[in-house]
């Protein structure tokens, strides 16, 4: 049991992280028709930018500058680059965004080199124990933290007007620009969240348990993906609700894994893949996407 | 095709060039007459007068790059100071793959006609890639990684006992030191491929001599949460964990076991530790419950490797990388001393005298070599480190030594 409650601590907060960078996949496409493939390198300057501020600035302004930091790559990437390209097939922008990955990935992980660089979080390396159950502080601050930013976000996208925009854009783009609504400032509103909530994302994933800034910070993003995938793309809600279950997933199928052996090894990196075939073989929109309806 | 005057200009100072640089080449047979003993040497490729050309295929902007650069510092601030036979300098090609394998055998194929052997060449990807190139080009060349399967390359000489051998003298000291006993529990993670795979074989044949139950958990360099893993070893209720993995596994496991109170010994092949671990969260779990493996010693033992190379590198943060990279240039050096001796500095008689090398003694640098035997553990011997706040940030535990496996798994 204690096993069974431990591993089911951990795939919270773990999908709680996940979640948080799903929730930008998801506020990008309802915003800017774009599945961004960015993520990943945005992580990854996330974490870097935090480990070096950390040091000149100290813990708290270092993160928060190195999460403005990520959150203006972003922008950077919507306004040069996506914003200009407006109009040009969807498949096109996705690539797009591949390359500008590449791009920034290799730069960062040239940087990186094969350090480990750390960030010196206050509560380190810490855990919080009910019993024998126990999971690291830093995770359990990540879980609150993902939890409150992410009902913030709800709150402000149902009722801020830059929510209704959102919505109103994400529901039928050319008549909400007709009603006014500036389609370019409300997507480049939304790079800056999504690269936020990665920036933050990034803070708490180089904290313990697991090991400092590498360049394999930037393979979540790929995890996260799924995620975002089987809550339904344009599902604010679908990308809570799939992080945590892709979280789960991972956790138990990898602290199972003698249980599982009759799967083969490695079961575990497979998973959130897994889960997500399962999901759209049954429900091809995710679980709470918009059924695409065609009039016939 | 019409030419403007500064084109015709330009290829005919193209010409002159050409013609210089092949006038010079013709000069070539006059190197292997220089003086003294190179007198009597016969030699191929790589050699011009007086001067070595050794390739070093390294990761300078890669993942490996800090240890890259540690090894090939050590390998360049060693040739500075040693000679050949006394009488042949040795000049480095370096050159950066950055971990790509398709890289490094485009880079190969640029430097092959200048050089006499490999000095080094990072990265079992990197070496498996090239072995065919390397055996029909009869080139000795030292890896810096230690799975078995580079055993069975010709010419390829691994610096110390392979990750089976390595692991298993890991066992034999902690079932010495009584930390561990016949009939325990161990988890093992290891990375899937060479390395993981060779480190597990260790595990599994100490377990079938010892009784031991091993629990499994198989990750790819990519995971770098343990939690999962720790969990289980927990409930399975482990007496040692091993790791055949990197750095940044190594640290999540010493803070997950801490987290979760799984107070018992962390046994690691050598390529898990890294000095920058020590400034983690890690540290204080790492400095009472980590053992290392390894088939090089210390800066604590070699205090005076360490001053020499802060002087020259004075930036850097030395890692063991530095020990391993001497360590080769002088296994390197005798290959190369005895090829002259023999007259025969061409790669056929280098390669000939790395075969016929035998009881390797580098100064307690790397662990004894018993000599090169294709698909056989170069070594029986390992050192144990344990993480301090020591320059390079392990001290020795055991001098080099020969469990009561490594014969059998050695083979």
């Amino acid at each position: 049991m204690t096993q069974f409650l431990s591993l089911l601590l951990n795939g919270i907060s773990l999908g709680a992280i996940y979640a948080l960078i799903a929730l930008g996949f998801v506020i990008i496409f309802k915003a800017s028709e774009v599945v961004s493939f960015t993520h990943g390198s945005l992580l990854l300057l996330g974490a870097y930018s935090i480990a070096r501020l950390s040091e000149p600035l100290g813990f708290f302004l270092g993160a928060v500058v190195g999460v403005a930091i990520t959150a203006l790559a972003a922008l950077a990437i919507e306004r040069l680059i996506i914003n200009r390209l407006r109009g040009a097939p969807v498949i096109s922008l996705a690539i797009v965004t591949i390359g500008v990955d590449i791009i920034l990935l290799t730069e960062l992980i040239r940087r990186i080199g094969s350090d480990i660089l750390n960030v010196p979080h206050p509560w380190g390396g810490g855990s919080f124990r009910i019993g024998d159950v126990g999971i690291s502080q830093n995770r359990l601050i990540a879980t609150i933290v993902a939890g409150v930013l992410i009902a913030l976000f709800f709150a402000a996208f149902k009722y801020s007007s830059w929510g209704v925009s959102m919505r109103a854009s994400a529901e039928d783009g050319e008549t909400a620009a007709l009603m006014g609504i500036r389609l370019g400032r409300v997507s480049a509103l939304a790079w800056v969240v999504a690269g936020a909530l990665a920036g933050v994302a990034a803070l708490f994933l180089v904290g313990s348990p697991t090991p400092g800034v590498s360049p394999t910070v930037y393979t979540v993003a790929l995890r996260a993906f799924p995620a975002a995938i089987l809550g339904g793309l344009d599902s604010t809600g679908g990308a809570l609700v799939g992080g945590l279950l892709i979280g789960m997933a991972e956790s138990f199928a990898a602290g199972y894994q003698d249980q599982l052996l009759f799967l083969g090894r490695g079961f575990g990196d497979v998973v959130p893949y897994i889960v997500m075939i399962a999901v759209l073989l049954v429900r091809p929109s995710g679980l709470f996407g918009t059924k695409e309806l065609t009039r016939v | 095709m019409k030419l403007g005057k500064s084109s015709r200009g330009a290829v005919a100072l193209a010409a002159v060039v050409v013609a210089a640089a092949s006038g010079c080449s013709t000069k070539a047979p006059e190197s292997s007459g220089g003086g003294g003993a190179a007198a009597d040497v016969q030699t191929d490729v790589g050699i011009e007068g007086t001067t070595i050309k050794l390739g070093v295929l390294t990761d300078l902007t890669g993942v490996f790059a800090a240890l890259g650069k540690d090894i090939t510092n050590a390998n360049t601030l060693f040739w500075k100071d040693n000679k050949v036979c006394d009488t042949y300098d040795v000049e480095l090609d370096v050159q950066d793959t950055g971990y790509v394998p398709q890289q490094g055998v485009q880079l190969y194929s640029g430097m092959k006609d200048s050089i006499v052997a490999m000095q080094q060449t990072i990265g079992s990807p990197i070496n498996t890639a090239l072995a065919p190139e390397y055996e029909a080009d009869s080139i000795v060349n030292f890896p810096s990684a230690w799975s078995k399967t580079l055993t069975e390359i010709p010419g390829t000489g691994v610096v110390g006992a392979t990750y089976d051998v390595e692991i298993a003298n890991g066992y034999d000291y902690l079932f010495k030191e009584g930390l561990l006993k016949e009939g325990d529990t161990v988890g093992h993670i290891y990375f899937e491929g060479e390395y993981g795979a060779n480190g597990l074989a260790g595990t599994q044949a100490v377990a079938k001599e010892k009784n031991l139950e091993v629990i499994e958990a198989q990750i790819k360099s990519t995971d770098q949460d343990m939690s999962a893993q720790i969990t289980q070893f927990k409930a399975a209720g482990v007496n040692l964990i091993a790791l055949t993995v990197a750095p940044g596994q190594l640290a999540s496991v010493a803070t997950v076991a801490e987290s979760q109170g799984l107070d018992v010994p962390i046994l690691g092949s050598n390529p898990v530790f890294a000095p920058g671990l020590l400034q983690g969260p890690a540290a204080n779990w790492l400095k009472t419950h980590l053992y290392v493996a390894s088939p090089v010693s210390s800066f604590d033992a070699n205090p005076d490797l360490l001053k020499k190379y802060e002087e020259a590198y004075p930036d850097a943060t030395p890692s063991l990388g530095v020990v391993v990279g001497t360590g080769m240039s002088t296994i390197m050096k005798q290959v190369l001393d005895a090829a002259c001796e023999n007259g025969d500095l061409t790669r056929a008689g280098v390669v000939s005298a790395f075969n016929d090398l035998k009881e390797v003694d580098t100064g307690g640098l790397v662990v004894p070599i018993r000599g090169y035997e294709l698909g056989k553990s170069p070594s029986l011997e390992s050192f144990i480190l344990q993480p301090a706040d020591v320059p390079g940030g392990a001290k020795v535990l055991e001098q080099a030594f020969e469990g009561e496996f490594a014969a059998k798994i050695a083979g």
